[in-house]
């Protein structure tokens, strides 16, 4: 296990935890549970500064050595999402993406017709495209085709912490994936996040399940332990699960016999 | 004096005002500021190169938190 890395279009991370940076109280409890988790990539959006109010930087608050994914949060269609990322990248972010098109805002599930467009349009312009898509395996594969770096099929609505409800979908993903798989959005538990890797999932983006718990660094820590069991859980095999009882002690030898 | 449109606000522009100086006057810190002129964005190394004219419409972004 010691050499069990995580590679996305050539670069290897050590953990598999990605988290999102959004909806925490602080960006101090941010940043300590950034730590926490040992994750090594995070999302970020992109929005128009406020000129009246600008705020604090969430930039002075991340680690150095954590890397950043600008995602195409608030984007509804292809044309939008391709405007921000390359908005990001002129501007110094890396050219990694997270594409989000979703025009529904009660559910937020993605346009998979917009963000297949725009997968094929950033690839093509040099971007390292990571697709946030319903668990759908030939959306997956023409993701793959047209040269997405993972693909990210979403648990559950995001911030909906249901957990893997479209879990059979995922496993037919998981089965056919020719890059990670990453489970991203509902995920609401530790013990989820370990269900998705216990299954194979290559990886899961958390934010919500995190940044709104009680005590976000020790659930960012809880998340990392849970990761880390369930990917040594999938390389370890799972065992078969069996209809009748098997004893675990000796039937021979009974003292009573 | 000529003026251009930040944020969808009207920003008046001194004369020769780069994309760099527009930054620096309006305070915006940080590592990185995303420009975007008419609608292209404008890569970083060349802030110090771009002169905003009359009319422009200039977006300034940033990194935000965000899942």
């Amino acid at each position: 296990m010691q050499d069990d890395v995580l590679t996305i279009a050539g670069r290897a991370f050590r953990s598999r935890l990605i988290t999102g940076t959004g909806k925490y109280d602080s960006f101090e409890t941010m940043r300590d549970a950034v730590v926490a988790s040992g994750c090594e990539l995070v999302t970020v959006a992109v929005r128009r500064i406020d000129l009246e109010a600008s705020g604090d930087d969430i930039m002075s608050f991340l680690p150095e050595t954590v890397g950043l994914l600008p995602n195409t949060a608030g984007c509804e269609t292809a044309v939008e999402a391709i405007r921000v990322a390359r908005l990001a990248r002129a501007g110094g972010l890396p050219d990694w993406v997270k594409l989000e098109v979703i025009p529904d805002g009660r559910y937020l599930l993605p346009d998979p017709v917009e963000t297949l467009r725009a997968a094929e349009a950033l690839v093509a312009d040099g971007f390292t495209v990571l697709p946030y898509m319903l668990p759908d395996p030939v959306l997956a594969s023409r993701l793959e085709d047209v040269g997405c770096a993972t693909v990210m099929p979403l648990a559950a609505p995001i911030g909906t912490g249901r957990g893997l409800k479209l879990r059979d979908a995922i496993g037919i993903m998981i089965e056919q994936a020719r890059v990670p798989v990453v489970i991203d959005a509902g995920l609401g538990s530790p013990s989820q996040a370990a269900e998705a890797m216990e299954m194979g999932a290559d990886a899961v983006l958390v934010n919500t399940a995190i940044a709104r718990a009680g005590d976000p660094v020790a659930m960012a820590r809880a998340f990392r332990l849970a990761v880390e069991a369930g990917r040594l859980a999938y390389c370890a095999g799972v065992m078969e699960p069996g209809e009748t009882a098997e004893p675990s002690s000796p039937v021979a030898g009974l003292v009573t016999s | 004096m000529s003026a251009c449109t930040v944020n969808g606000r009207e920003h008046a522009l001194e004369p020769g005002e780069t994309v760099a100086r527009l930054l620096e006057r309006l305070g915006v810190a940080g590592p990185y500021a995303l420009v975007e002129r008419n609608g292209e964005p404008v890569e970083r190394f060349a802030y110090p190169r771009v002169r905003l004219e009359g009319g422009d419409s200039v977006v300034v972004a940033r990194p935000v938190a965000g899942g």
